[in-house]
């Protein structure tokens, strides 16, 4: 048998809804010979227990033996990540109660939490006192709390975050992703990475035996 | 005097947008609400807690710079609210307030503690294994007295 390659792209982060996993599952596999491609996706890389652990991480090195193991002159090439998270999760619930409450709990959060901010800031640098001194500098007059300063200052504000999170309600101003969105997808990456790290270190991976 | 007044106008502007850089980047570099959104697996949320950031922030600001303005109670009272009813309204709307504000100012605090790496390092060096979950739960506690006991002895008197 002349020498197949398998290339195999495994990924970062593979949730599984099943606790039955397959190659597919947590990986990308092409091959020239249509045959060991599908077999190569069939295989069976690891099985939750019921009630165990939710979360392993599985070794590029563990995925090329099984491969390997396939047949005698086959070559696995890995294009992917070294290690591959495999979390076992429950089919996402989209719209159930629990994930409006979810919801609306960090809505408040955020809306009293940022409204508390900004007022703790005004406070802190006695915005209203300021306003009003600066008001006498300009204008000569004393100052009546509402004139053009506080105005534009708040409109101001109002541009600031605008532009600072990319969107008016639901409409991006440009295609970017939104500060929140990049920021949601480091910390998704660095948790990644502690887990991996976590288990290498623990030596609970899945490697090559 | 109107020139003046369009001087005065373009200033603060400029404050306000300065501010709202300030303020939000300071935000953003603590990564609270995507931690909130991550904890919660609502994600796809993102946009709409933004909104909400937005929001909140404009409502405080408004509250805070046009306070002489914003009398809520007396606006309650003039909309014809019965005394007893606004009590109850306006009771809620502090707690809301004061719970939603204390659980963000919570998280900022801890979130900024742990950018600077003072948990972790102090961990390393003191060799600290177990009983983690012990001294978040001692910092919390410790966190709840302290706030408790500044507004009981009423310590904000004795500030600059």
């Amino acid at each position: 048998m002349e020498n197949i390659v398998v290339y195999i792209k495994p990924k970062r982060n593979a949730e599984v809804e099943k606790e039955e996993v397959f190659l597919k599952d947590i990986a990308s596999v092409t091959c020239s010979n249509e045959t060991i491609k599908t077999k190569a996706r069939a295989l069976k890389v690891y099985q939750f227990c019921p009630n165990g652990e939710k979360r392993t991480v599985i070794s590029a090195l563990r995925l090329i033996e099984l491969v390997q193991g396939l047949g005698k002159g086959i070559a696995v090439e890995n294009v992917g990540e070294q290690d591959t998270l495999m979390k076992l999760v429950k089919a996402p619930e989209t719209n159930g109660p629990m994930v409006w409450i979810k919801v609306a709990f960090v809505s408040l959060v955020s809306f009293f939490g940022t409204a508390f901010t900004i007022m703790a800031f005004h406070n802190d640098i006695g915005i209203r006192d300021l306003f009003g001194r600066f008001y006498e500098q300009v204008m000569g007059q004393t100052s009546g709390g509402f004139t053009a300063l506080e105005i534009s200052y708040s409109l101001g504000l109002a541009v600031g975050i605008t532009l600072f999170f990319n969107h008016i309600g639901g409409r991006r101003i440009t295609r970017d992703p939104t500060p929140i969105e990049v920021e949601m997808r480091i910390y998704e990456k660095d948790v990644d990475d502690t887990l991996i790290e976590t288990a290498d270190r623990e030596e609970k991976t899945i490697d090559a035996s | 005097m109107l020139l003046r007044r369009i001087c005065l106008a373009a200033l603060g502007c400029s404050f306000g947008l300065m501010t709202s850089a300030g303020v939000f980047t300071v935000l953003l570099a603590v990564g609270l609400i995507p931690r909130f959104a991550g904890r919660t697996h609502t994600g796809a949320k993102a946009p709409l807690y933004e909104d909400m950031v937005i929001l909140g922030t404009l409502t405080g600001n408004i509250l805070s710079v046009f306070a002489p303005y914003c009398r809520i109670a007396e606006a309650a009272r003039r909309a014809g609210t019965p005394e007893g009813l606004w009590h109850m309204l306006g009771g809620l709307l502090l707690v809301c307030y004061g719970l939603f504000s204390g659980i963000f100012t919570g998280s900022l605090a801890m979130a900024i503690a742990e950018m600077l790496d003072s948990i972790p390092i102090f961990a390393r060096r003191i060799g600290f294994r177990r009983g983690l979950g012990a001294a978040v739960c001692a910092m919390a506690l410790g966190k709840a007295a302290g706030s408790f006991f500044y507004f009981y002895k009423s310590m904000f008197l004795y500030g600059g």
